[in-house]
């Protein structure tokens, strides 16, 4: 009796486990597909690279923060993507990391969800520079994404609902 | 990532299956709920969960475009001969000059150097191959595109970007990610000492010195890149030295001290003393990294 229960239990974690791998191989699957979408909103920019970032939505806030080069005499533009997102996050874009207290905003935007967003260098810059008298260019820019709390989530569990990811795509002007 | 967690957890409830069934002794201990909370602690602690703090860095083919457009000119005989590419027997040095041919490439391509470039490309995919990544230049359409294409350098240039991407996306679906810091820093040396070497040979040129001194600012990530734990048996110790001896004497320069000292500074200008001391630790370091 014992071990036919054992074995019931065993073959309950493997299934738990096959469900969570096939879960988490769709939603990898999804994120390839979305990807091909951010980069089909680069054009005329020529690819340069993506970076996905991934997140679990918890109960308080989070920021997950991505820098990006920027170099003279070229033009970006940045293609986010939030279709694997179970909750929108917010993006914003500063001149210094977020260790820096007194950096600059340059772009907030949210309604991410669901949606593809395109950003290029040329607005940040001219942000910049109104911002910031005497400045030239940005030589970096520091994406922030500020990920919400969710009341309820599972910290140290999360489960699918909770997984989310931001594909972010780069492309420079030839 | 995915794919050796799922392996290992498999492993596990293969284990406990057959440890289950077998034996004559009444299994007194056995706690599913430990082996539950194990398989899902492994994909929600190590899996989809990216840095707090993290970095994009450019692709060669960016790289090599900036410098052009900064003045660089093409010097025939200058990147590293592909027929190095046999010599590399170890690991590090595999990874290293595949980022170096990768800047020759593109620096091959966008100078309209086609030829050149095609020997490149030959040279990376037999490296690939060493370095497990065969996979990306398996398909031999890379080639066949590459012939067919030869005389047009926006296709050729489409193709290297095809290249970039699927060494991208087969990193990151076999938790390579850590690796390509050491591909890039073979890549950024290389490109580094094409500028420095232009830079001293054809006269002086104020936007191939300023783009040097900007690609400086990427040695930081990449040094940090160097140090993810995961590359720690490929004995980088030595690289990760002379980088970081070059972003030491980078930042102890005059001029880099009161560029960041004048808020309203545009572009950091190295005096030529300084442009030469620079030049002599990235050619140090490039001689190492091709020498295997």
């Amino acid at each position: 009796m014992k071990k036919t229960l054992s074995l019931l239990a065993i073959l309950g974690v493997a299934f738990v486990f096959a469900q969570t791998a096939s879960n988490l191989t769709e939603f990898k699957e999804n994120i390839s597909k979305q990807k091909v979408e951010a980069k089909k909103e680069l054009k005329p920019f020529r690819y340069d690279g993506s970076k996905v970032t991934y997140f679990n939505f918890k109960t308080y806030k989070q920021v997950k923060e991505v820098e990006i080069y920027l170099f003279n005499n070229t033009d970006y533009r940045f293609s986010f993507n939030g279709k694997s997102l179970p909750n929108d996050v917010n993006i914003k874009i500063y001149d210094e990391d977020k260790t820096v207290s007194d950096r600059i905003l340059l772009k907030e935007t949210s309604g991410i969800k669901g949606a593809n967003i395109i950003i290029e260098s040329s607005e940040l810059n001219k942000t910049y520079q109104s911002k910031k008298s005497g400045s030239s260019r940005l030589k970096r820019v520091f994406v922030d994404y500020e990920i919400p709390g969710v009341p309820g989530a599972q910290n140290k569990k999360p489960t699918m609902k909770e997984r989310g990811a931001v594909i972010l795509v780069m492309g420079y002007k030839n | 990532m995915t794919k050796r967690r799922i392996k290992v957890a498999t492993m596990a409830i293969s284990a406990s299956l057959l440890l289950g069934s077998c034996g004559n002794s009444e299994p007194e201990d056995v706690n599913t709920v430990d082996l539950t909370d194990t398989l899902t602690e492994e994909f929600d602690v190590d899996l989809f969960e990216s840095p707090e703090m993290d970095y994009h860095l450019p692709s060669p083919l960016q790289v090599a475009s900036i410098f052009k457009k900064s003045g660089l000119e093409y010097n025939s005989g200058v990147t590293n001969p592909a027929d190095n590419a046999g010599n590399y027997s170890a690991e590090l040095s595999q990874m290293l000059n595949f980022g170096v041919y990768s800047a020759d490439m593109a620096y091959c391509v966008l100078n309209e150097q086609a030829n050149e470039g095609r020997i490149y490309l030959g040279a990376i995919s037999s490296l690939a191959g060493e370095i497990g990544m065969e996979a990306v230049f398996a398909n031999e359409d890379l080639m066949d595109r590459f012939d067919a294409n030869i005389e047009n350098k926006d296709s050729i240039e489409i193709l290297m970007i095809d290249i970039h991407e699927r060494t991208e996306e087969y990193m990151e679906e076999n938790d390579m990610q850590h690796s390509s810091a050491v591909h890039f820093a073979g890549a950024w040396t290389e490109g580094m000492y094409l500028g420095v070497f232009d830079y001293e040979n054809n006269g002086g040129k104020d936007g191939l010195g300023a783009q040097i001194t900007e690609q400086m600012a990427i040695l930081g990530n990449i040094i940090k890149g160097l140090k993810d734990p995961r590359n720690d048996g490929m004995e980088l110790g030595w690289v990760i030295t002379d980088l970081e001896a070059i972003q030491s004497k980078f930042d102890g320069f005059a001029s880099v001290t009161s560029y960041y000292e004048d808020e309203t500074a545009e572009e950091l200008v190295l005096s030529d003393n300084e442009y030469s001391e620079l030049g002599e630790l990235i050619k140090a370091l490039r001689t190492k990294i091709i020498n295997g």
